[in-house]
């Protein structure tokens, strides 16, 4: 305990310096008056972006300064964050996460597979990007897309 | 003759009557005549148990009926308490049974309707019995009416023989105890009636014999541990209305043994028996409650109920006891009082608790809990009924089970000063006792409440099942309503509580009284189980008002499917089972339960695996650590035995002759 507490003190904190708040980037967004909480759905992901994900909520980027949080049940979430190539089994439970969000639900398709299906593209067991499948409101690019760019797609909910 | 007389009369001819009707009478009519016939038995033996315990007494000698001693029959407020509850809880029971038996349900056959009478009899003459001999003739007679009863249904289930096998076994030992114990008591008394006794003067040895005997006998016939093994096994196998019978009448005139023995015949003893008694209860009642709640047998967990409720009162007589030793007769009183109440509470829940398990084994054909479920919209009566008794059973509020043992708990938290140590040790434990006993049965009709009668059906099983008929339900409803009396007024058992524990005891009356508030003499507590109920309905109604008010408010809604975690609808298999329920209690009580689990796994390659079984067991451990060595010694013995008998005439003639020389010499040697 004692250790711990004494590496405590010696790190100190990691965190990236926090650039200025940037506007809103989904007006959806707006009602939730700067606290988003999400549902992260795994479509079919290779599981690059859940790292890059992890990584964000990790003490060197900490999306949660900015007013996200990763919640586990779409019933506490605001936002669904969907990652993946939607493959087939996933496909329904995609849609009723997203259903069972209340309003306004918004959707985040992170990476570029949940964009447009990535290098998975017309793969036997997959069914379309998650734009196919639910209305998507906000992208975040990339192949996995790093920790900044999903931060800061983040920040444009909370707008802090 | 008075009124008593006319009572056990009545009942005496009525039972004949039935037996002779049943024996008699064509199959079709049969269960209707002989539960006719009980229902009035019971009536009878419930007038003469009020007129007893109100004040009438009674006392007829039969010479002629039995010979050398003699039939003696005394009703005292003591017993008459006892032969009110089984009058009342029979009476109940043999009309369910009516219904029960109708339509090709439940068993005709000519020996078990003959005998149902004859079996409600002598839980009325047990009590009845004033001399040694009058109470172990119908002692038996209980004994071997009962057995025939419990192996009604031998020829359809196999367990049912050994359920029998164990019960006539355990109820003979019982019985060769007290014979020994009161035949003792009786050769140092010099006379054979209680009067006799009551005036004896015996030496603390002797009278510790005599106590200890009637404490292993009698407590064996009311479920105390460890020599309650029989009873989990035996009283779920009945006919449902006998299982009622069982549980509420019969194991209760094991209480009256231990307290017209030690209490009343014996006047007292020392305070160390007490806490023999009281540590036995207190055990009883924390095993058996334990092993309700991991049960998942409807009518066993009903059973092992009754180990704990008996245990209670046990606790309850053996405070009692113990106060009396100390001279604190008022608090004794007050103790015995709240066990005789528990006996008639109990008595009240458990004929509903049982008679409407009778009515989903009548509905569905099972009882194992894990393949029940959703009764409660296909026997919504039957339901409420079983919910109501259950409340009773958890000893809260509204139930009848909450005001004896608030009354118990009473008895134990007021401990007098100076009476030494070890009271000062075992009263608080003995609360303790108590109050987890209260929780386990909570947490164990909870799981025979939700997962029996609520949620959705596990199995084809209850989704055929049909409400019981309209007599089935009345008799029940008689019940559930003497049980709602209970609860909301004690105060009115107040007088006749006074009079059985001033007569047994000596003590001035009025132990328990009060018009709407339950007052105690010597303690200052009180409680009031009418504004308690008021309190309650105001708290349900103001809450629903809330509700009413608070959806009345316009708000946006929008109706969603249940969240599934999108796997889909939750499945009847998903639900909690009575197992899995229990499971946390399990692991709570690994050490006194033991649980016995066999996971076997079958591998199709050495990476896959073909098949997985996993089977838990819950042996009752006393029945392993104590009866085991015993039954395999004896097979042992007997077994080693058979050589001496190998069939040879000349063997046989020698053994004859030896033995008679053997015989001769003693009889020489020995002056």
């Amino acid at each position: 305990m004692i250790k711990l507490l004494g590496k405590i003190r010696r790190t100190g904190r990691v965190a990236e310096p926090a650039s200025p708040p940037p506007p809103l980037s989904c007006p959806k967004a707006a009602r939730l008056a700067g606290s988003v909480q999400l549902r992260h759905v795994d479509a079919g992901s290779c599981n690059g972006c859940e790292i890059e994900i992890g990584s964000a909520f990790g003490p060197v980027h900490d999306a949660e300064r900015y007013g996200a949080r990763l919640v586990a049940s779409p019933r506490h979430a605001d936002a669904v964050l969907a990652t993946g190539p939607v493959t087939r089994n996933l496909a329904e439970p995609l849609r009723r996460t997203v259903a069972a969000l209340p309003e306004p639900a918004i959707v985040v398709a992170v990476g570029d597979c949940a964009i447009n299906q990535g290098e998975f593209a017309e793969a036997y067991g997959v069914v379309g990007a998650v734009g196919d499948v639910v209305p998507v409101d906000v992208t975040v690019p990339g192949c996995p897309p790093p920790p900044e760019a999903i931060v800061a797609a983040l920040r444009g909910l909370t707008g802090r | 003759m008075n009124i008593l007389g006319w009572g056990l009369t009545a009942a005496v001819a009525l039972a004949g009557l039935g037996t002779l009707a049943a024996l008699v009478a064509p199959e079709r009519v049969r269960p209707m005549l002989a539960g006719a016939a009980t229902a009035g038995v019971g009536g009878a033996g419930l007038a003469a148990g009020v007129a007893a315990v109100a004040g009438v007494g009674y006392h007829a000698r039969l010479p002629w009926l039995l010979p050398l001693f003699g039939v003696e029959l005394v009703l005292d407020p003591l017993g008459g308490l006892f032969v009110a509850v089984a009058g009342g809880v029979s009476l109940v029971a043999a009309v369910y049974g009516i219904g029960y038996a109708a339509r090709g349900h439940g068993n005709q056959s000519r020996s078990t309707q003959a005998v149902l009478p004859l079996f409600v009899l002598t839980l009325l003459l047990v009590p009845a019995a004033g001399s040694v001999s009058t109470l172990l003739v119908t002692w038996e007679l209980m004994a071997l009416t009962s057995l025939v009863l419990v192996l009604t249904d031998h020829r359809a289930r196999p367990r049912v023989t050994h359920a029998g096998l164990w019960y006539a076994v355990m109820t003979h030992l019982g019985f060769v105890a007290i014979l020994a114990g009161l035949v003792a008591f009786a050769a140092a008394a010099g006379g054979d009636t209680f009067e006799a006794l009551r005036a004896a003067r015996l030496s603390p040895a002797l009278a510790a014999v005599v106590f200890g005997a009637a404490l292993v006998g009698f407590g064996s016939k009311a479920g105390l541990v460890p020599l309650h093994v029989w009873l989990p096994r035996a009283h779920p196998e009945a006919p449902s209305q006998v299982s009622a019978m069982l549980s509420a009448a019969m194991v209760n005139l094991g209480v009256y043994g231990v307290v017209r023995v030690g209490l009343d015949l014996l006047g007292g003893g020392p305070a160390g028996w007490w806490l023999v008694v009281l540590g036995l209860g207190a055990a009883s009642a924390l095993y058996g409650i334990l092993h309700a709640a991991m049960a998942s047998d409807l009518k066993r967990l009903l059973a092992y109920s009754t180990v704990e409720n008996m245990g209670l009162v046990f606790l309850a007589v053996g405070v009692a006891g113990l106060f009396h030793a100390h001279g604190e007769e008022r608090l004794a009183a007050v103790a015995l009082a709240a066990g005789l109440l528990h006996v008639v509470n109990h008595a009240g829940f458990k004929t509903v608790l049982f008679l409407t398990a009778g009515s989903v084994l009548r509905a569905t054909g099972g009882r194992d809990l894990n393949a029940l479920g959703g009764l409660s919209r296909r026997m919504p009566v039957t339901t409420g009924l079983f919910a109501f008794g259950a409340l009773g059973a958890m000893a809260l509020p509204p139930g009848n089970g909450f005001v004896s043992e608030w009354l118990l708990l009473q008895s134990l938290v007021h401990p007098p000063a100076g009476t030494g140590v070890v009271t000062a040790v075992v009263l608080p434990l003995a609360v303790a006792v108590v109050a987890l006993t209260a929780g386990l049965a909570m947490a164990t009709f909870v799981k025979a409440l939700g997962v029996g009668f609520f949620a959705r059906p596990r199995s084809h099983v209850p989704e055929r099942a049909v409400e019981s008929p309209p007599l089935m339900l009345a008799a029940v409803g008689v019940a559930a309503a003497a049980c709602a009396g209970l609860a909301v007024a004690p105060t009115a058992l107040g007088p006749a509580l006074s009079r059985v524990t001033g007569d047994t005891l000596d003590v001035a009356p009025a132990v328990v009284g009060g018009a709407l508030t339950v007052r105690l003499a010597g303690i200052a507590s009180t409680i009031s189980p009418v504004l308690i109920l008021v309190a309650l309905v105001a708290a349900v109604a103001l809450t629903a008002l809330l509700a009413q008010v608070v959806a009345r408010r316009p708000a946006r809604r929008r109706d969603a499917p249940l969240w599934d975690c999108g796997a889909g609808p939750p499945t009847p298999r998903m639900q909690y089972t009575a197992t899995s329920f229990a499971e946390p209690l399990q692991r709570v009580f690994a050490d006194v339960l033991a649980p016995e689990t066999t996971v076997d796994t079958q591998h199709a390659s050495p990476y896959l695996l073909a098949r997985m079984r996993y089977q838990r067991r819950l042996p009752d451990r006393i029945e392993y650590w104590l009866y085991r060595p015993v039954l395999v010694a004896v097979n042992a013995l007997s077994r080693s035995a058979r050589a001496l008998a190998n069939g040879s005439v000349h063997r046989y003639l020698a053994y004859g002759f030896f033995g008679s020389i053997a015989l001769l010499v003693a009889l020489v040697v020995i002056p």
